[in-house]
């Protein structure tokens, strides 16, 4: 009864394709909103902020990005990871060698060269498709890193490529503790999906879709396919070189090239199948499901252990959390390919019938 | 009938068309007037669909010319022919399944849509105002082809009738002059096929579109059609009026399989 | 002049080995149209087995035996509660299944078999050959060569196989069309259950291979990330194009090893090793650019 769209009339267009048309969703994204400026600040504990909520933010930027690579633009990308590398590199880069500028322009900074780089490496997607593009993508996963590690003006040579980042100054204040570092990470991200979902409602998302869901049709209407593609390499590129900038800046403070490894990659990828791919909220809720599960799993995988009287090795803790997430992967493209965004939405339409059957 | 036929505006000249060894058309020429309806028949095999991936330039021939409002045509891709006004359909709805019916017929007014991704995802401005301006446009082609009550359905759960008429609205949403359509009645009943021909019909007669069409079945071919060209094995064996198609001693053997 | 051969046949007999492996992947994709990334982890299961039951005191031939047993009864059970389930979804939804199916082997072999790393003993020595030491002045390792020969055994048996065994045949029908073969009785389900059985046991041999060479540890799962690029150069169908873009993808990114450090290195100062850590995959995205079918792969028109 509470969650239920009629009655709510639309007489004008513009109001059909407002970014929420539902009133209930509105009041909700407000309320959670709210929340996470307001309510998280007062009450989250220092370890929150620092282990779990930034993270979060931060990897559901990364998988925003992929997820309109992928997702939307039905280009598959194994290289997520060092897109983010090139974004943490260069904003330290430009921190580094230019006088004075401020860091929110470095983050942007970051987030271009990332996308300019993703722009060279979506150049094979002209021509080939499918797994063929994802060994394009491992091309670019590795090659990166490399270079990160081997050129050692890019880590103002220190050994290895480990980079120490620079204080967060924003407006002569500097930002340094996790609350400032949670809220600042917390406005970028909130700016930046509001942009993706802005994007993904206009015709370059309906463009992107088009092309992912048949591209010989998209390019009978008139959709210029080479351009379509690259921008959402771009795109994409661009949302996961400012997680990774924040990554390096707000979260670790301190990161190396091979941080950037094929694992966290693979992370990425799974927070968009668990959660949903081609959509938004699925970005989030995936991001969020692949965060906790492990933190999850070390409460958990000691209690029934140690429940049973079993011998439990840390190594084992792992590997079990290794062998669930490939078991889920499995579980979720065959029983669920939309993840747990469509489960949301069917949690949403059973609501709206609520507390009727049909 | 009060339409007006007007000049050639597509002409084919000794098209040829070859996959490796396959010979897929073999020096086709035949030309198509403006506001009409223009039909391509033939058995399946036949090259009727790489015909019209000729036209819209999905497949580029070895040999022959393409004459586009008299003027000659060089290589050309596919998005090419949507900015000079060449919609078409396909014979496996080519819909785009994870979007919703109206999103589906808005991408048909894409390459009239002039603002930028930045404007998009800034949702100001031009961007806004585009988006409900096509919406607009786009809601006249939901009336006309009468599917309003399914506007928000993803094109993915609908019947077959009913994505073709979606695909119909597609390619009409992009006002084109030139509309090719690929068996659009393939597959439908009786009522179906009769709104479908009124939808043709209508779409000819109110806004003076350019038709080729591809149909099988010969009733409605032989009904709607101002003229129709014959192909067989890549060849072209039939062309004219349909009465003088009916009666061509080539065609009727085709169709008839009667020895070569 | 010597040592340009010595590490141009060191390359293309460690090349042998991608070979080894990107066959797996071909054999799979070929009857079912799967990108199988699972075949890696196989390899590294099949070592593990191997080692496992060896030390559980089971002499070699009865571990390799129980290896084979164990991956057969793996393939089976992948394509009886995975693959099928889904049958007609898109090819990447069944990648990324199979990308699923990689950590879960990654997270289950080593909890049955422990994840230390051990050495593989199949009774060859790891040293140069004598005769060609003497007479050549070149160090060919012997172990590679006799991988080398297993390689080449394997393909011969695997291509009669093909071409002349009733299964061959019905296999290779699948792969065409498996409408059209379910359509006159071939048993579809029953031929992806021997082809997931082949792969196991073609990862079996890679990795003893590997793992004798080596030591039977983890980075084996790394040795499919390898076998990417050698399937791109060889097209993703062809038996003959895994060998042929084996031995180019090992030949070249040793040499590239070698020789290409030291001219960054006078460029841009510093160290440049690593390179055949990236240089397949460049190599095999500029091949991609110029032909996308790959060397043997068969060209692919899109039907509108």
């Amino acid at each position: 009864m509470l969650y239920r769209e009629a009655g709510q009339f639309k007489t004008t267009y513009a109001a059909d394709q407002q970014l929420f048309p539902i009133r209930q969703d509105r009041i909700g994204v407000i309320t959670l909103l709210l929340i996470a400026f307001i309510g998280v600040p007062l009450f989250a504990s220092e370890y929150w902020f620092s282990a779990i909520l930034i993270p979060f933010l931060i990897f559901f930027l990364a998988a925003l990005g992929l997820n309109i690579l992928t997702g939307y633009a039905g280009q598959l990308s194994l290289g997520s990871a060092a897109f983010m590398a090139v974004g943490a590199y260069a904003a330290y880069n430009f921190q580094l060698r230019i006088e004075g500028i401020p860091i929110l322009i470095s983050f942007l900074c970051g987030g271009l060269t990332a996308a300019a780089v993703g722009i060279l490496f979506g150049l094979p997607s002209l021509r080939i498709k499918g797994f063929y593009l994802a060994v394009a993508t491992l091309a670019a996963q590795f090659f990166i890193v490399w270079c990160l590690t081997k050129f050692p003006w890019l880590s103002n040579n220190s050994s290895s490529g480990v980079i120490s980042t620079q204080q967060l100054i924003i407006f002569g204040h500097e930002l340094k503790t996790p609350t400032e570092k949670y809220l600042l990470v917390l406005s970028i991200v909130v700016v930046l999906a509001l942009a993706a979902k802005n994007l993904v409602r206009s015709s370059t998302g309906r463009a992107w879709m088009a092309v992912r869901d048949m591209d010989v049709a998209a390019s009978v209407i008139g959709i210029r396919l080479m351009p379509t593609k690259l921008l959402a390499f771009a795109i994409s590129s661009f949302y996961c070189g400012v997680a990774g900038a924040l990554y390096a800046f707000c979260y670790l403070g301190s990161v190396e090239p091979d941080g950037f490894s094929l694992d966290m990659s693979f992370k990425i990828l799974f927070m968009i199948i668990i959660g949903g791919v081609g959509s938004i909220m699925g970005s989030f809720l995936g991001a969020a499901f692949i965060l906790l599960l492990p933190i999850l799993l070390d409460v958990l995988l000691p209690f029934f252990a140690g429940l049973f009287g079993l011998p439990f090795s840390s190594a084992t803790v792992s590997h079990i959390q290794i062998l669930i997430f490939g078991a889920l992967i499995m579980f979720f493209l065959i029983v669920e390919p939309h993840g747990l965004a469509r489960l949301w939405q069917i949690t949403k339409e059973k609501l709206r019938l609520w507390p009727f059957p049909h | 009938m009060s339409k007006k036929i007007g000049d050639v505006i597509l002409d084919l000249q000794n098209i040829s068309l070859r996959f490796g060894g396959v010979k897929a058309l073999t020096d086709i020429s035949f030309d198509v007037r403006e506001h009409e309806i223009r039909s391509i028949i033939g058995p399946n095999g036949a090259g009727k669909s790489s015909m019209l991936n000729v036209i819209n330039g999905v497949y580029h021939p070895q040999d022959g010319k393409i004459f586009w409002h008299g003027q000659e045509r060089r290589k050309m891709e596919p998005h090419m022919a949507a900015q000079q006004n060449i919609a078409r359909t396909f014979q496996n709805i080519a819909l785009f399944k994870g979007m919703s019916v109206l999103d589906n017929i808005m991408t048909g007014r894409i390459t009239k849509m002039k603002s930028n991704f930045i404007e998009h995802a800034l949702w100001f401005g031009r961007a806004k105002n585009e988006e409900l301006e096509h919406r607009r446009k786009v809601e006249e082609v939901i009336d006309f082809l009468e599917i309003q009550h399914i506007r928000k359905t993803p094109v993915g759960r609908l019947p077959y009738g009913l994505q073709k008429r979606v695909e119909l609205g597609r390619a009409l949403a992009a006002e084109p002059s030139m509309l090719l359509l690929d068996e659009p009645m393939a597959g439908m009943n009786v009522e179906e096929k009769q709104d479908m021909c009124r939808f043709i019909l209508d779409v000819n007669d109110q806004f003076g579109t350019t038709i080729v069409l591809i149909e099988h079945d010969m009733g409605v071919v032989m009904d709607i059609s101002d003229r129709v060209v014959v192909l067989d094995y890549g060849k072209k064996i039939g062309d004219g009026l349909p009465d003088d198609v009916k009666n061509n001693e080539d065609v009727i053997r085709a169709y008839l399989g009667a020895g070569h | 002049m010597n040592f340009f051969f010595e590490v141009l046949i060191g390359g293309l007999l460690s090349g042998v080995m991608y070979a080894l492996v990107a066959l797996g992947f071909v054999m799979i994709y070929k009857a079912s149209g799967v990108f199988n990334f699972a075949q890696g982890a196989m390899v590294y299961l099949a070592a593990l087995s191997v080692v496992g039951c060896m030390e559980k005191g089971a002499p070699l031939w009865l571990a390799v035996i129980l290896a084979f047993a164990i991956m057969t009864l793996f393939g089976i059970a992948t394509e009886k509660f995975v693959l099928r389930k889904l049958v007609n979804q898109p090819p990447i939804a069944l990648f990324m299944a199979t990308i699923g199916l990689a950590f879960f082997i990654e997270g289950l072999a080593p909890m049955i078999f422990g994840s230390e790393p051990r050495a593989l003993d199949v009774g060859i020595v790891d040293e140069p050959i004598e005769y060609i030491l003497e007479n050549f002045n070149m160090v060919i390792s012997r172990f590679d060569l006799v991988a080398a020969l297993v390689a080449s055994v394997l393909v011969a048996t695997l291509a009669l196989f093909f071409q002349y065994t009733r299964i061959g045949r019905a296999l290779r029908a699948v792969a065409d069309d498996h409408q059209a073969a379910l359509s006159i009785g071939i048993p579809l389900q029953n031929i992806w259950a021997i082809v997931w059985g082949v792969a196991g046991f073609v990862a079996l041999v890679a990795g003893m291979m590997w793992g004798a060479r080596n030591g039977v540890q983890f980075a084996l799962t790394f040795t499919a990330l390898k076998a990417l690029p050698v399937l791109i150069l060889g097209g993703f169908t062809s038996v003959p194009g895994a060998i042929v873009g084996g031995l180019i993808i090992g030949a070249s990114e040793k040499l590239a090893e070698i020789y290409i450090p030291p001219v960054m290195q006078n460029l841009f100062g510093g160290n440049f090793g690593g390179i055949e850590g990236w240089f397949p995959y460049v190599l095999a995205l500029l091949f991609l650019l110029v032909r996308p079918e790959g060397l043997f792969g068969e060209k692919h028109i899109d039907r509108v």
